[in-house]
């Protein structure tokens, strides 16, 4: 177990950054917002920790502290700006806004460290700190997904007008999202750079946005799971299928095709769906008295022999 | 339908007999050239059924949308009572008491009927808030969804989803949603929409011990015999304006309402 952690110590952390990557995506789609911003946080996270290391000798955990409070809030101003757009509109918008912070950092001069980026930015983190970070996020947003936060959160996805009147400021909900997105990215962006030392404005590209909405189309929009299963997924496809070698790129094309037609929950809607099902089906069993008894669901699939 | 036996928790905010609730003064909304509402004036007193008649397109599921504020007014003022509320955002309305239900079911797809009724009663005094409520909070709030479940014959269907109830129980679920908010004036576009003559005697009986309990409404409905039925006090629309008001039985028989309904051809028929 110890010689296969360590020989997989960086697929296991780059699962957990990229899920907090994933997140920054994902939290502003469950409330109806199609918003990228977290991805430009992302770079603003990086960057600051990076910066803050290089040039002003700051602490692992101010590095990130300062990058997560940065994300937020220039996710915030960005919300504030662009909080009457709504679907592709929005989207495109803070596509656009993720590719702004990729030129400034390429003009930033010795600040940025210019094309070449920065280097040297080796933070004290550990799989125990990123594990750490991650549980205290997906219990946060675990009480967003379920009791009145989780039901207010999926009126403002489900019907703004119902939400409404419902009595729930619905333009203060993607504000919010906003702001939690752009955390989430600059939580993301800052341990990866810290991690990895280095960070170059070829890593805060639109490959990330294609990478994030990827994960939630093949994973799940609707829980923090499905952003976990499609990071799990995504992360360690390249691993599982070395043996496909250059056809790598046709197998993750047609599997998010795949998912994206026929399973438009993704992996834990689908799975999710079954079990209600299947617990529909048990009820119904259980309220006819005179109902034959569920049969297994291996016979029922063997059919009659 | 269960009896409704349970104690109103919301008697605090039911206003006083004969008080005004609700006051509009030549509420319009146009949209472009197209007068949706025009110049209509109503008043709503406490403990009485209103009901707003007229054809298809005639202005009254608007009517409803600019009491809730959900479509801005080209002019008038609307007052709550007594307090004027016609430049407050729409999700305010609800913790002011006001409830309301739409033309066609809207409730969230992928949640169970608890968590439905729950949304309602959670909005009562809340207005847009994102923290969590207390521990007692929560306890009102469970105990009202439990009784507007029971009161709207939903009991033991709880943890159904909308897809596993029929449009007459999925029309329900969005009344028992509207009272468990314990609203000062319930608003009910076409609550009976869809459903069979003893679902719609439920309903009906069901608003009746509502208004006996004091709770204004306001009902929008095509079934004209349910509304004379029903309502103390109608109000029928054509083309945005309001043709007539009044005892239900004197404003089916108004001439502009029969001819609003029948053309005049039919009321010379009738």
């Amino acid at each position: 177990m110890t010689d296969w952690y360590f020989s997989h110590i960086v697929l296991v952390q780059s699962t957990l950054t990229t899920l907090l990557l994933a997140l920054s995506v994902q939290v502003p789609l469950r409330a109806g917002v199609f918003s990228f911003a977290g991805v430009g946080c992302y770079g603003i996270g990086g960057y600051l920790a990076a910066i803050g290391m290089v040039h002003y000798g700051l602490s692992t955990a101010s590095a990130i502290l300062l990058a997560a409070a940065a994300g937020g809030i220039a996710a915030y101003a960005l919300g504030l700006l662009i909080q009457r757009l709504t679907g592709l509109y929005l989207a495109m918008a803070t596509v656009a806004f993720t590719l702004i912070i990729a030129v400034v950092v390429v003009n930033g001069g010795d600040l940025t460290g210019g094309a070449a980026g920065l280097f040297g930015a080796l933070g004290t983190l550990d799989t125990g700190h990123l594990l750490a970070v991650v549980a205290v996020v997906v219990v946060a947003l675990t009480f967003t997904e379920i009791g009145p936060l989780g039901r207010r959160v999926e009126a403002v996805r489900e019907d703004p007008e119902l939400a409404s009147a419902m009595g729930i400021d619905v333009a203060r909900y993607r504000r919010a999202t906003f702001a939690v997105s752009g955390v989430l990215g600059g939580l993301s962006g800052s341990m990866t750079v810290l991690l990895r030392s280095t960070v170059t404005p070829d890593d805060i590209n639109f490959h990330l946005v294609v990478l994030a909405l990827t994960i939630i189309i093949v994973g799940g929009s609707r829980s923090w799971i499905g952003a976990f299963v499609g990071t799990v997924i995504f992360v360690w496809m390249p691993e599982v299928l070395a043996f496909v070698g250059e056809w790598e790129d046709v197998v993750y094309g047609v599997l998010v095709a795949a998912a994206a037609v026929y399973l438009p929950g993704g992996v834990t809607g689908a799975a999710m769906d079954g079990y209600r099902r299947y617990r529909r089906k048990r009820r119904e069993a259980q309220s006819s008295p005179d109902a034959p008894p569920p049969q297994p669901a291996a016979a029922a699939a063997g059919g009659d022999r | 339908m269960a009896a409704s036996t349970a104690a109103t928790t919301g008697d605090e905010r039911r206003a006083e007999p004969e008080a005004t609730v609700l006051r509009a003064d030549d509420v319009a909304v146009h949209f472009g050239g197209v007068k949706a509402v025009d110049g209509v004036s109503i008043t709503l007193t406490a403990g009485r059924i209103f009901g707003v008649l007229g054809p298809n397109g005639s202005g009254k599921s608007t009517l409803l949308a600019a009491l809730t504020r959900l479509v801005p007014l080209t002019r008038g003022r609307l007052e709550f009572q007594g307090k004027p509320y016609d430049t407050v955002r729409p999700h305010t309305i609800a913790a002011r008491g006001v409830a309301r239900t739409f033309q066609t079911v809207r409730i969230l797809p992928g949640r169970t009927v608890f968590d439905n009724v729950a949304l309602g009663a959670e909005s009562a005094g809340r207005p847009g808030s994102i923290g969590r409520a207390g521990k007692a909070e929560r306890g009102r709030v469970r105990q009202r969804v439990r009784t507007a479940i029971e009161r709207t014959g939903l009991s033991g269907k709880e943890r159904h989803r909308p897809d596993e109830l029929s449009y007459g129980y999925q029309r329900r679920v969005e009344i028992a949603r509207a009272i468990a908010s314990e609203p000062t004036l319930l608003l009910l576009d076409e609550p009976t929409a869809g459903m069979n003559r003893q679902e719609r005697d439920d309903i009906t009986g069901l608003l009746d011990d509502l208004r006996g309990e004091g709770l204004t409404q306001l009902l929008i409905e095509h079934d004209v015999q349910m509304m004379v039925e029903a309502c103390d006090h109608l109000f029928a629309m054509n083309f945005g304006e309001l043709i007539a008001d009044g005892e239900p039985e004197s404003v089916v028989r108004h001439p502009a309402v029969q001819e609003a309904y029948l053309g005049t051809q039919g009321r010379a028929h009738a």
